[in-house]
């Protein structure tokens, strides 16, 4: 996220009135409802009404928008008042008193807490400078004002600076694949541009479960109903596929470029591709045919060859290859979560090669790929925050801004999933700096980012940890302190559809804060007057919100009444026709270029050539990794894992929530030939284990996973016993902490063994 | 009048906000209470499973047999929109009477708490939204638009007849208030 608006604007601003209550309207019985949305990372962002009777939520309603408009929540908000009011919510400061991770804890005051966390960072400071301070945020809270994140940053920054992560867990294959072809981020399309598709292919996207945008699955349905014929390509029969595809075709993890490879062959042997499309708005397309051909490395990239690497057959290959290409127009749905592998950006790059020689790019009912779905329109990279100011640690570093180097991100940074790693081994395993304390608020990444038995030994070696919380998450328990902060339902703030709208949200304030709950702004304010920081929160809420709306020049455009848009708890944009990424590049190249140094799409990138490094060739191509099914660790661990979104929780977010747990049950879904061979049964307890961790879980033995890959969903919570085996089944006990070339988390390219305890 | 539900069930992806909204609304814990059942079939193999989801509200039947095994007539059905309700109050609790309305209903629709002689609680159509003129939560709930409520009369002109499907048998004696969209079982497996 890029907030909007600088220090020097916000002086500008001139106090406002505070809010009035027309958002909250009353019926008899004394109950309010109040208008609002959530801020998980859960892929919408939806309008909720909750009811709200002594400080209490009793009950939730969705949108009461006309039928044809309406934006309706999923399972997890339905259940948000059990998460708001959860028992085990944490509603008082708490400092350490067994041993670290151990989770035993002591209720302490406010101004204990803010002194502690005060001192050592000045302790801290004064001993080893700012690099020893480490902030980690996420997206647990994706809003602007009360974001942990920001109010955080901006407080270290004016401390004097400190050391944070580069990147997000989601989605960087797909953000470097994107910037490198298109030199943009906004490749979506409106989610209504899928009634216009003829085929849709769902490569590795499960929107039924991972949402995607508010009524994504709603519209992928439409479209079936609407004639379009649809192939999911998955090593799952997920959800999307049970109810929408026409037809399954199973395929290993991280072999899909493999099969996009070979489906170029297939085009280009037999003259299917778009000639024309292709020497009008690319450039480089005859390298990628000489590699393709076998005229760069003198393998023929046939269907026989892919199929080899990824298990579908090569007939299959050469059928999805001619309906592609025959099909017009066609919808390639890639996403992010195959890219989230040991190369995962070539995933996204080939996919939007195939879109470009199939001519389906800036065309309605196509698609542009690169996995990130957003439009131009509500998008959350443009949303409005706090404004962090810069980073002093960072000052002496490179300027990064737009690079595609990694290794340039990564001298005053930490690659998130590379954290733990980086605090264990510092500055001599070549890390920016030598990490004493962690702050941290809006994540959960010892669970949430690969090798979580690592992060733990990582936490415990820490001179202190503070973490901001709701709950006791795997992560919290290695505290030394513990800060609780609001949820959603307790703060006003403006939010944006994830990753796209066309709408605006704004949550309205519906309880005040619970037990002794602070938002993490609030905490950082307070704590920067016991730093001594002046001016650091200047504003009241009510006077920030107005004023992010006031200064961006995207809600400038689109909303004209500010209180009726806050009242409404949302704004609509309505579209006179569907969004398609890059419609004005393709309908008029002349005057609207590419945002890319040759203003075509780069199937070759000049800008990744220069960079020289192996790992990310200027073409997309398939590359063998570590971990793949022909690395000799294959011998000891032949099953490949794969760690999708879950439906039932956020992440790790929800995790606690009963009306949700019960939905479904934490499962590995093993083939019935991987569990005979093992003789596993359906609902057997097995550990699932590799050189990195063991998990205890119970066996789902289903048809609707190919043989050779089992699959736990990640975000359920880390939980080792004395012997060091993970009674949660946190998913990324068992992953990697690496990253790829493009910087994506390699959190998909796991091998395993199974068996039955 | 007889009320009714319309299910999609080529539209379900099995995502349960139905199901999780109905114990929002009407304050069900977590547990074996579920008045809105989302029910599970795989058939097939790899690789060609077959999956299903069914709905599993009660349904409001025109011969509520559930009503008539009630020993102390807890069970009645309003004529006026043919809602089947239970009072709670009145009822015997699952031990005490060894659970004839369960052992009447032909789809499970009686729900009791884990509780020592817990009493029958079910699905009343949301009968408070319904005297307000609104829909059950759980059809305003679905992301897909797989359920629609309504007089069965104009339900059944809307969307046809059909009340057969994968995990649902019409039963003839009791009548359940349903409309299907049935999803196809590849003839393979029928």
């Amino acid at each position: 996220m890029q907030p909007s608006i600088t220090n020097a604007m916000l002086t500008k601003f001139e106090t406002e009135k505070e809010m009035s209550n027309k958002s909250i309207s009353r019926t008899e019985s004394g109950v309010k409802i109040i208008r609002t949305t959530s801020t998980f990372d859960c892929g919408g962002r939806c309008p909720i009404r909750l009811h709200v009777k002594d400080n209490r939520i009793i009950r939730i309603e969705g949108d009461d928008a006309e039928k044809s408009e309406q934006l309706r929540t999923c399972l997890r908000c339905r259940a948000f008042r059990q998460y708001v009011h959860h028992p085990q919510r944490l509603m008082y400061p708490q400092k350490r008193v067994g041993a670290r991770g151990q989770g035993k804890f002591e209720r302490i005051s406010w101004d204990e807490a803010l002194d502690t966390m005060a001192n050592e960072l000045n302790r801290v400071k004064e001993t080893y400078g700012n690099e020893g301070i480490f902030l980690a945020t996420g997206g647990a809270y994706l809003a602007g004002l009360h974001n942990g994140g920001f109010a955080a940053q901006r407080l270290l920054n004016q401390f004097g600076g400190c050391v944070t992560h580069y990147g997000n867990i989601s989605s960087e294959g797909a953000v470097w694949a994107s910037l490198t072809q298109y030199g943009s981020v906004m490749v979506g399309h409106s989610r209504d541009d899928m009634l216009n598709s003829r085929l849709i292919l769902l490569w590795g996207w499960d929107p039924a479960r991972m949402i995607s945008g508010t009524n994504t699955m709603y519209h992928v349905i439409k479209a079936r109903e609407n004639g379009a014929r649809v192939i999911a390509v998955d090593p799952r029969y997920h959800d999307t596929a049970a109810t929408v595809a026409d037809e399954w075709i199973p395929i290993y993890p991280g072999t899909d470029t493999a099969v996009f490879v070979a489906m170029a062959y297939v085009m280009i042997k037999e003259n299917l591709h778009d000639q024309a499309f292709l020497d009008k708005y690319t450039v480089g397309f005859e390298k990628f045919r000489d590699y393709v051909l076998g005229q760069e490395d003198g393998v023929n990239k046939t269907p026989a060859w892919a199929s080899e690497i990824s298990g579908v057959p090569a007939e299959t290959i050469e059928r999805l290859a001619r309906e592609y290409a025959g099909t017009k127009p066609a919808a390639l749905m890639d996403c992010q979560g195959p890219a989230r592998s040991a190369m995962g950006e070539q995933y996204n790059r080939c996919a939007a090669t195939l879109s470009a020689m199939t001519g389906n790019v800036g065309r309605p009912g196509g698609s542009a790929c690169g996995g990130l779905m957003g439009i131009p329109v509500g998008h959350m990279f443009r949303m409005s925050a706090i404004p962090p100011g810069k980073n002093p640690f960072e000052m002496d570093g490179p300027n990064v801004k737009g690079t595609l180097d990694i290794r340039l991100r990564v001298i005053k940074r930490v690659h998130i999933n590379t954290i733990f790693d980086a605090i264990l081994k510092g500055k001599k395993g070549g890390y920016p700096s030598d990490i004493k304390m962690m702050w941290s608020m809006c994540n959960n990444y010892l669970n949430q980012t690969g090798n979580s038995n690592k992060a733990a030994r990582a936490l415990e070696k820490l001179e202190f940890l503070c973490v901001n919380e709701l709950f006791m998450t795997a992560q919290a328990r290695y505290a030394d302190l513990l800060l609780p902060v609001t949820s959603a339902a307790e703060r006003s703030d403006l939010t944006r559809p994830w990753p796209s709208g066309p709408y605006f949200t704004f949550m309205n304030r519906a309880l005040e804060p619970l037990g002794e709950c602070k938002s993490d702004f609030d905490i950082a304010s307070e704590l920067a007057e016991r730093l001594g920081i002046k001016d650091f929160n200047p504003h009241t809420e009510a006077e920030w919100l107005k004023m992010f709306v006031e200064l961006n020049p995207e809600y400038q455009k689109h909303i004209k009444d500010y209180d009726k848009f806050r009242e409404e708890g949302i704004h609509r944009v309505k579209l006179p026709e569907p969004i398609v990424a890059f419609k004005e590049q393709i309908e008029d190249p002349e005057n609207n270029p590419f945002p890319t140094p040759s203003g075509k799409i780069e199937i070759f990138s000049q800008r990744v050539a220069d960079l020289d490094k192996p790992d990310t060739p200027p073409i997309p191509k398939y590359m063998p990794t570590p971990e793949d099914r022909n690395d000799p660790l294959f011998e000891q661990y032949p099953l490949q894992l794969l760690t999708p979104h879950p439906k039932n929780r956020v992440h790790s977010e929800l995790y606690l929530v009963s009306w949700l747990r019960e939905v479904e049950e934490h499962r590995a879904w093993v083939n019935p030939l991987d569990a005979e061979s093992r003789g596993i049964k359906d609902g057997d307890d097995i550990f699932v284990f590799n050189d990195r961790g063991k998990v205890a879980i119970k066996a789902w033995v289903t048809g609707r996973i190919m043989p050779g890959v089992v699959c736990i969903f990640e975000g359920a919570w880390y939980n080792p016993d004395k012997d060091g085996v993970d009674l949660g089944a946190c998913a990324n006990t068992l992953t990697k902490d690496a990253y790829s070339g493009g910087g994506a988390a390699v959190l998909n390219s796991s091998l395993v063994e199974i068996e039955k305890i | 009048m007889q009320i009714g539900f319309y299910f999609d069930q080529t539209r379900c992806t099995g995502c349960s906000a139905c199901r999780v909204a109905c114990k929002d609304w009407n304050d069900v814990p977590a547990g074996p209470q579920n008045w809105m059942r989302v029910l599970y079939t795989e058939k097939g193999k790899f690789p060609q499973p077959f999956v299903s989801y069914m709905i599993a509200p009660c349904w409001h039947c025109a011969e509520p047999l559930c009503a008539e095994a009630c020993p102390v007539d807890a069970i009645t059905k309003r004529a006026e929109d043919g809602i089947v309700l239970v009072d709670s109050e009145v009822c015997l609790g699952k031990a005490e009477c060894d659970l004839k309305c369960l052992k009447a209903c032909p789809y499970d629709a009686p729900q009791f708490g884990p509780e020592n002689n817990a009493k029958m609680h079910k699905c009343n159509f949301c009968l408070d939204r319904h005297l307000q003129g609104n829909l059950p939560d759980c059809i305003e709930a679905c992301p897909v638009r797989a359920l629609d409520a309504g007089p069965l009369a104009e339900l059944e002109k809307k969307y046809g007849s059909n009340k057969e499907a994968v995990d649902f048998k019409y039963s003839r004696r009791t009548k359940p208030a349903v409309v299907i969209k049935a999803k196809k079982l590849p003839r393979a497996l029928t």
